[in-house]
């Protein structure tokens, strides 16, 4: 563990020199579009031809945190852009964001898979929202002057659910989070005990009009396996869970509705470096990871995420089953 | 410092279900169900292998099993089951959830101490004393009443000691899934951040002051329980001297000196 720590400390050391040794031009303009459209005439001959041989493609190094969810991204991106002529170096597993990120500014990565809503609140926790493209914004705006562009968000995102089993859903006609507050008695809620002092969670159930706390209420972990099987057990009705829990689709579970839009959004989007694109034709490079990202729905990630955690396939495998199914590679 | 000492003297800590008597009410409930069913599992077990010496192997290598999985992991593998149950046996889901499994991890941790220091506390009596029993004509319950027991009930309490130091410790974790006990101090507080310090100090201090001052009750009670005769000594036991029961009234006579 030591010696890849001194590694990326004397890496993140060496890039911050060479970027004051190198402030002082204009290669590291902001300007991202501008910069894409210059290395797009610059270049649009090579890119813009049918997938060229791998020589004319820069390879690129993709990164993944280390779980599951992040990892299948990461290989979902790295499979498009092989069908598409890069060759790819998979750096999968750099443990969580707090290593990860330091690995990505020292430049040994060029490209990984974010949730733009915990991306965000890595640099400023005020400005999570709801709403996944304004998170998207507010990523790129922290980050653009690191030089790291935000590609396109998926639809799906994997933020905080509130999920009952089918027959309370269809005893009690339960399909968003507003039809709560009615029936909030007549269930048994299992929500992590510091619901109490996060807004994410007891402020959230009030803003739906849920008086707090519930009656009758159980204490167990958001997202944890004991949560779920609790669920299934009926020991509890309601529980705090993450919305591309395997557990979801395993147990048949509904997920309500946030209507009120109170859980940051968590769409997942690639982030790319700008030394990176600025090899590539930027537009051609964004349209084939957006056009993956645009399939990629909260039931998706779900389904796919059962496949890996609990039917333990390989991460590759389900990638390359998925992005056939969904016509993206051939 | 000073917010740990703050959060014992709010006295809305001390009120309420959620307050420090019922959370140790809880405590012991939980403890003490896992020590007395794993006690009435592992004892008779251990005289069994301790007086015949036989099957000592497997049974302590199973037992052993207990210690060897996380509590965590064998609070939660049970879990699933113990949810099913609960329409069929007609208990509540819940108790299915908060008090089931978290029971049977910690009677699985409490049976290898107890069932080892009773084979171990048969297994030290002098053969010669247990052969003297058989050639006055006692019979061999009256040799594992009267001779080993005695003898052995210093080591066999010894262990039970150690059960309850690690159950009253372990049973902790019981806050995980939902439970009671003074494990919610330290989860809770785990869960709030810096806010939460002062409650994980407070849940940490209460359960060692718990699990230290039983221990020291107990210690009273090994004590009164070791034969005279060897107190002062190891309590190896291998002595001559040692007052030896003379008979089906003899029994007593360790216990009740």
């Amino acid at each position: 563990m030591r010696t890849p720590r001194l590694l990326v400390l004397g890496s993140t050391l060496l890039v911050l020199l060479a970027a004051c040794t190198s402030s002082g031009g204009a290669s590291s303009a902001p300007s991202a579009a501008a910069s894409a459209e210059a290395t797009a005439a610059e270049s649009s001959a090579p890119a813009s031809a049918e997938p060229a041989s791998a020589a004319a493609l820069p390879p690129i190094r993709i990164g993944s945190d280390n779980f599951y969810e992040s990892k299948l991204m990461g290989e979902i991106y790295a499979q498009v852009l092989e069908a598409n002529g890069y060759t790819v170096e998979r750096k999968f597993g750099l443990g969580s964001r707090q290593e990860r990120i330091p690995t990505m500014d020292a430049g040994q990565i060029d490209l990984v898979p974010e949730y733009v809503g915990s991306g965000l609140g890595f640099y400023d926790k005020t400005k999570i929202s709801g709403d996944g493209q304004a998170n998207a914004a507010a990523l790129q705006a922290a980050i653009a002057s690191k030089g790291l562009t935000v590609l396109g968000i998926s639809p799906g995102q994997d933020t905080n659910a509130f999920v009952v089993r089918k027959d309370t859903s269809d005893n009690l006609k339960l399909t968003k989070m507003s039809d709560l507050a009615a029936v909030q008695d007549q269930l048994k809620w299992g929500l992590p005990s510091d619901c109490d002092t996060n807004p994410l969670c007891s402020g959230a159930l009030k803003d739906y009009g849920i008086t707090y706390p519930p009656k009758q209420r159980s204490a167990l972990g958001a997202c944890d396996v004991p949560m779920a099987t609790a669920l299934q057990g009926k020991a509890i009705d309601l529980a705090e869970l993450c919305s591309t829990q395997p557990a979801i689709v395993q147990f048949g579970f509904v997920t309500l509705e946030d209507d009120k839009h109170t859980q940051p959004a968590e769409n997942i989007a690639p982030i790319v470096r700008d030394d990176y694109l600025a090899k590539v034709d930027k537009t051609a490079f964004a349209a084939l990871l957006d056009a993956a990202s645009a399939k990629m729905t909260t039931d998706e990630l779900t389904k796919l995420g059962v496949e890996v955690a609990v039917n333990q396939k390989d991460v590759a495998e389900v990638a390359k089953t998925w992005l056939t199914a969904q016509g993206l590679v051939k | 410092m000073q917010d740990i000492v703050n959060f014992f003297l709010d006295p809305t800590h001390w009120q309420g279900d959620t307050g420090i008597p019922n959370r140790l009410l809880e405590h012991l409930v939980i403890s003490g169900a896992a020590i007395l069913a794993a006690t009435l599992i592992a004892i008779p077990i251990g005289l069994y292998i301790g007086h015949t010496n036989r099957g000592a192997g497997l049974a302590i290598n199973l037992a052993n099993i207990g210690r060897a999985v996380p509590s965590y992991a064998m609070m939660v593998i049970p879990l699933p089951f113990t949810l099913s149950l609960a329409p069929v046996l007609g208990y509540s889901p819940t108790f299915g959830l908060n008090f089931l499994p978290v029971f049977l991890a910690m009677t699985f941790l409490a049976i290898p101490p107890l069932l080892v220091s009773t084979y171990a506390g048969l297994r030290s009596v002098d053969r010669d004393l247990v052969e003297a029993g058989r050639g006055m004509g006692l019979r061999e319950r009256q040799i594992l009443n009267g001779i080993e027991l005695p003898l052995a009930s210093s080591i066999i309490i010894g262990g039970f000691r150690t059960a309850t130091l690690q159950v009253i410790a372990t049973a902790t974790i019981g806050a995980i899934l939902a439970g009671g006990g003074l494990g919610r101090f330290i989860f809770d507080g785990l869960n709030q951040g810096l806010a939460g310090r002062a409650s994980i100090y407070a849940g940490a201090i209460l359960v060692s002051a718990l699990a230290i001052g039983v221990d020291l009750v107990l210690a009273l009670v090994q004590r009164r329980l070791t034969p005279i005769a060897l107190r002062t000594t190891a309590t190896r036991g291998r002595r001559g001297s040692a007052r030896l029961p003379s008979g089906d009234d003899g029994a007593e006579l360790p216990a009740s000196a």
